[in-house]
């Protein structure tokens, strides 16, 4: 079924008057998505318009290729960002990522996209200086698209069936990419099973950001320091075992990299050292943790050791940002994984 | 469960009320009955917790009888 047209003023301030008035907008002023441009948009994607590519809960919305196009242009992206939300729509749909829970909770998750693969270059996403900040149109406008399909199709609105109780400024906006050209590993869509010249997005439901700042020269000192921070008793994490993730400096990859580690050991250390003994969490928490980790760890009494997440392969980081001894840490919702999804680049392929 | 023929019902807190009630629409079961309890449980002790759902029982049973899912 093809989208509702509407006829309005050509003034850009009663259009956004309207779309005020309707709650179809994020708070900010938006493109208005006249039949061109979302023409336009559709014309990066060899499916039909009308084609579902999932129903998003929780209000159950059919998010078809048309109506993923109008978000995106009311978020202001170019036209050949289209793929990219095609597949992220596909990806928060997928059982794993839990997209009921993650829209309808109190807690603040957030989608973050993160891109790997050449359309990074063709697009111009942002893995360097303020890669998380503000900046670069496509981060901008992708992130922001994201969440106007998941509110406007997906049904989350403030208040209504997106029950934050406060939300955090991620869920305006927040994709990046990868710095795949300063990673001393594999990227992350390559550890994921795909291919190196493949582009991909990876939708995970982030919890929020906290800025680890060390000087360390010393890979062990400098992981033990990381760890110690990772570790909060408020975290979901710990209580369900989580999918915590890291946007790792380069410099400190190159540190880490030439202490001999690999991208696996790193994680291990990081699982190690980020223990935390039951008794540091509250009382309701280690009941949680109890009736949520029983099959993991059998009875978690207040000297058990609990892990940040169920396995060291549950830890994932990403290479991003420019020069600094910035490292973001990223908590997770606990009850969500991570999906990765292939990016269809046959209209993209064709651009000069 | 209840397009299957088996008893169903929501249990949620005032917090969610307008949540279950979207999304009951929002998956065609409208009058899908809804049993609301008092948010938030977190400083209430144990037995008031326990009245709560004493009386809630009351309301699940009459409401799953209503509507001839016993």
């Amino acid at each position: 079924m093809s989208a509702e047209t509407f006829t309005t003023s050509n003034d850009l301030d009663a259009i956004n008057r309207l779309y005020r008035e309707r709650g179809w907008s994020d708070g900010l002023p938006i493109v208005p998505p006249s039949v061109e441009r979302v023409a336009r948009m559709l014309a990066f994607s060899s499916l039909a318009p009308h084609h579902v590519i999932a129903r998003l809960p929780p209000g159950f919305g059919e998010a078809t290729v048309e109506q993923v196009a109008i978000n995106a242009v009311m978020a202001g992206c170019d036209p050949e960002y289209l793929p990219i939300l095609i597949a992220a729509t596909k990806a928060v749909a997928e059982t794993s990522f839990n997209i009921q829970a993650v829209e309808a909770t109190t807690n603040p998750a957030a989608v973050w996209l993160i891109l790997n693969g050449p359309i990074v270059q063709k697009l111009q996403i942002n893995a360097s200086f303020n890669c998380l900040g503000q900046g670069a149109w496509a981060n901008a406008t992708l992130g922001r698209a994201m969440r106007l399909i998941l509110q406007n199709i997906g049904g989350a609105k403030p208040g209504e069936m997106d029950r934050a109780t406060q939300g955090q400024p991620a869920k305006y906006t927040f994709c990046c990419a990868e710095n795949e050209s300063l990673s001393a590993w594999d990227p992350l869509h390559v550890e994921r099973g795909f291919k190196a010249e493949q582009s991909t997005v990876t939708v995970v439901a982030a919890e929020g950001t906290l800025n680890m700042n060390t000087h360390s020269k010393q890979s062990e000192e400098m992981l033990r320091v990381f760890a110690q921070s990772m570790i909060h008793p408020t975290s979901n994490e710990y209580c369900h075992g989580g999918e915590p993730w890291l946007v790792l400096a380069p410099e400190h990859a190159d540190i880490l990299k030439a202490g001999g580690l690999t991208k696996a050991q790193v994680k291990q250390r990081l699982w190690e050292l980020s223990k935390m003994p039951a008794r540091d969490l509250s009382v309701k928490e280690l009941l949680r943790a109890q009736a949520s980790r029983r099959d993991e760890y059998g009875q978690i009494g207040p000297d058990t050791m609990l892990s940040i997440a169920r396995d060291p392969s549950d830890i994932w980081f990403i290479v991003a940002g420019g020069p600094g001894t910035h490292t973001v840490y990223v908590p997770c919702f606990g009850n969500s994984r991570a999906v990765t999804q292939l990016i269809d680049m046959t209209h993209l392929n064709q651009l000069p | 469960m209840s397009k299957r023929g088996k008893a169903a019902l929501t249990i949620c807190s005032t917090a969610f009320k307008s949540l279950g009630h979207a999304q009951a629409s929002a998956l065609g079961k409208k009058d899908l009955p809804l049993v609301i309890m008092p948010h938030p449980f977190g400083l209430r002790k144990r037995e008031e917790v326990r009245a709560i759902a004493e009386k809630c029982v009351d309301e699940i049973v009459k409401l799953m009888s209503k509507d001839g899912n016993q």
